[in-house]
């Protein structure tokens, strides 16, 4: 899963040359061996390794502040949205439908790594929703639906479909 | 101590113990004209009393009415009541629903079906105390005769339907009196159940409604819900009257499963066993072919599935409609939705009250429909299902969560809550449904769905005996046991369709209730034969 996500990004980047990934670990965590020195290891420094090479910095935040947030949500990615219980799913949903209530992107006012990564996370998570439950994270659906837009971000992960009309009203049924 | 000491002492000791017996006696002598004093004044204070009482015949517990003797006396219904009846004295027979003591005097709130009206009893020349205190204790839900004044009030009584009079009894009779502890109060009965949740009063769950449904049935939402149900099966008869269709009988007592054999009661019968029936479908059809034309029929349909569900019950009315067409059998469709929307129209024009005695419980979106209905294909829902997401088969059935996601689709779509989906699949219908002309995967067939719930399944029926031999075999049914029914089509047959509804579903889905139990009088599931 993590070795596809890296690929995807490297087709996005534009990078002409992919890299041959290996993983370790029994949560096949991805290694990229480096010439220039140690292996990296994770997909976070992966990822952030091969925007570098890119020279796309933009994607890791134009500021200070953002850069901290998104390096903020790529952690929040490895750490509790993978592996995530069951139980654990409502609370995330919850919890990021209140974050996305005034934002667009995940950090800054720009499309981000942030995005490209909560975004292949969230995606097994929402695929199982039912309708009633998209209009219920609205702000998190919304959002999602956004990203799946993005050229070159959601293939090839299935499309979510998500409808433009809320048909559940606000009085529960 | 010498002797004549200890005789002294003795004496002395004596003398002591005289003394104190005699303060002792003393003391109980006291005591006892207390007492005697305060038994005397009782006495008095009783005597007094009961000399006191003027009103002794004016109030008090009646012989049980066993047809004595014939009263020339007209009772007055509270809902008559108004400030047009002012001043004038009047008999009424009705529970107490409430009764308060304050003071010298005692409020009552008296009840009849859905209305209720304030009395009250005051110590003054025309009620004693002992009256006043009668009144206060009469229990809840007894049944008593009033002769009281009606008497004009300024302040309007919010918490009665007669808000503008209140009752000044003059005479009251329990006639039946209510056992002091009731199983379930009615005001907990009728709270809606976010309102207990609040604030913290008690509401009652269902099991113990339904388990003492006398009681829960005088409430004012069951009264609504079942004048509301009496006024759908009214509709139901005059619609089709006036269309020309006749109302038969059929049999409930049958010799074969009509519909498909797992789910059928069996019965005793005499040395052998019968069933009893899922549905009139196969009389209302010989009904067909024996020249009725149009009929219909409401009667008790018996289900024996074991499915604990908010919409299943063991057994429910059944209101059935089977007519001839000519040509096509959307004549049949247009029949058929045109009745509902008629009933539809016929409840909201003249349920109002009902509707909204209901919602006051149980609060629901007013029941939408278009004229004339919205019919769409099988293949048009499906599509709108997979545009929303959902994968399903061309020849697949509806499952109930898609049912209710495409109930919801075509509300936001089409703003309407009963719509017919027409050309269902062949193979997920009866055998005795007609194949599609033109698309051997198709069929015939049609249903009808109340807020995304389906409450009718209806089609065109096979009219003809080699056709329904055929279609029989295919879905490997013992041809034997449908002998006269197939039977029936061999002398000359006209095409003809129809479809049945469940009266209790239909309530159900009109008024937004999400239990068919509130529907139904008088319940029966899998776990419920009383009461």
């Amino acid at each position: 899963m993590a070795l596809r996500e890296l690929s995807s990004l490297e087709k996005y980047l534009g990078l002409k040359k992919p890299n041959k990934y290996s993983t370790q670990g029994d949560k096949k965590v991805p290694v990229l061996q480096n010439v220039n020195g140690p292996p990296l290891v994770g997909l976070v420094t992966v990822a952030c390794h091969l925007v570098r090479e890119a020279k796309r910095p933009e994607l890791l935040g134009d500021c200070a502040e953002s850069r901290a947030v998104v390096q903020q949500w790529l952690e929040y990615r490895v750490t509790k949205l993978d592996g995530c219980t069951r139980e654990d799913v409502k609370t995330i949903l919850k919890d990021l439908n209140l974050y996305l209530q005034d934002k667009v992107y995940m950090a800054g006012n720009r499309f981000t790594l942030a995005d490209t990564f909560m975004f292949y996370g969230i995606h097994p998570l929402i695929v199982d929703l039912a309708v009633q439950e998209k209009e219920q994270y609205v702000n998190v659906t919304r959002w999602f639906d956004h990203i799946q837009h993005y050229p070159g971000i959601r293939h090839p992960l299935p499309p979510v479909v998500v409808l433009r009309n809320k048909i559940y009203s606000s009085k529960h049924h | 101590m010498t002797k004549e000491e200890a005789q002294g002492a003795a004496e002395e000791e004596q003398q002591a113990q005289s003394k104190k017996g005699l303060k002792k006696q003393q003391k109980e002598a006291e005591k006892a004209a207390k007492k005697a004093e305060k038994q005397a004044k009782l006495a008095d204070e009783q005597q007094s009393t009961e000399e006191d009482d003027f009103a002794k015949d004016r109030y008090g517990v009646s012989a049980m009415i066993q047809s004595q003797q014939k009263l020339d006396r007209v009772l007055v219904r509270i809902q008559d009541l108004s400030p047009e009846k002012a001043d004038q004295l009047i008999w009424l027979r009705a529970r107490v629903h409430t009764s308060r003591a304050k003071g010298k005097q005692c409020f009552l709130v008296l009840r009849q079906q859905q209305f209720n009206v304030q009395a009250l009893v005051a110590v003054g020349d025309r009620a004693s105390k002992q009256m006043v205190k009668f009144a206060a204790n009469i229990t809840k839900e007894s049944i008593i005769d009033v002769e009281a004044f009606v008497r004009k009030v300024e302040q309007k009584i919010e918490s009665c339907s007669q808000q503008d009079v209140e009752l000044h009894i003059e005479r009251i009779f329990v006639i039946s009196q209510a056992e002091p502890r009731l199983p379930l109060q009615l005001e907990d009965a009728v709270r809606p159940d976010g309102e207990g949740e609040e604030e913290g009063r008690a509401t009652v769950n269902q099991d113990t409604k339904l388990d003492n449904r006398v009681i829960d049935l005088r409430t004012t939402t069951s009264q609504a819900i079942f004048r509301l149900q009496s006024g759908v099966c009214l509709l139901f008869r005059d619609t089709l009257t006036k269309k020309g269709f006749v109302e038969i009988q059929t049999p409930k007592i049958i010799s074969a499963a009509s519909e498909g054999g797992a789910n059928v009661f069996t019965v005793s019968y005499f040395k052998t066993s019968a069933y009893l029936a899922q549905s009139p479908q196969l009389y209302k059809q010989m009904c067909i072919c024996a020249d009725f034309d149009k009929v219909f029929c409401v009667g008790p349909v018996f289900r024996a599935e074991d499915s604990n569900t908010h919409r299943h019950l063991t057994e429910f009315v059944g209101l059935d409609i089977e007519m001839a067409f000519s040509y096509h059998y959307h004549e049949v469709i247009d029949s058929i939705t045109d009745t509902m929307v008629q009933i539809f129209k016929g409840l909201r024009d003249n349920f109002q009250t009902e509707i909204q005695m209901v919602n006051k419980q149980f609060p629901s979106e007013p029941f939408k429909f278009l004229e004339p209905t919205l019919r769409l294909e099988y293949t048009e829902g499906l599509a709108m299902l997979h545009e929303a997401g959902v994968e399903m088969g061309d020849e697949e059935d509806l499952s109930t969560p898609n049912e209710k996601l495409l109930g919801r689709l075509v509300k936001e779509k089409y703003d309407t809550d009963f719509y017919v989906l027409d050309k269902y699949p062949l193979a997920v219908r009866p055998f005795y449904t007609m194949p599609d002309p033109n698309n051997p995967k198709y069929s015939n067939s049609y249903d009808m769905f109340m807020r995304g719930e389906e409450i009718l399944s209806g089609a065109q029926r096979v009219h003809d005996a080699q056709l329904l031999t055929d279609r029989a075999v295919h879905h490997q049914i013992d041809l034997e046991k449908i002998k006269a029914y197939i039977d029936s089509f061999r002398y000359g047959a006209p095409p003809h369709g129809g479809g049945g509804i469940g009266l209790e579903r239909v309530c159900m889905l009109y008024l937004g209730l999400h239990n068919i139990r509130q529907t139904s009088m008088f319940p029966r599931d899998p776990k419920r034969l009383t009461p």
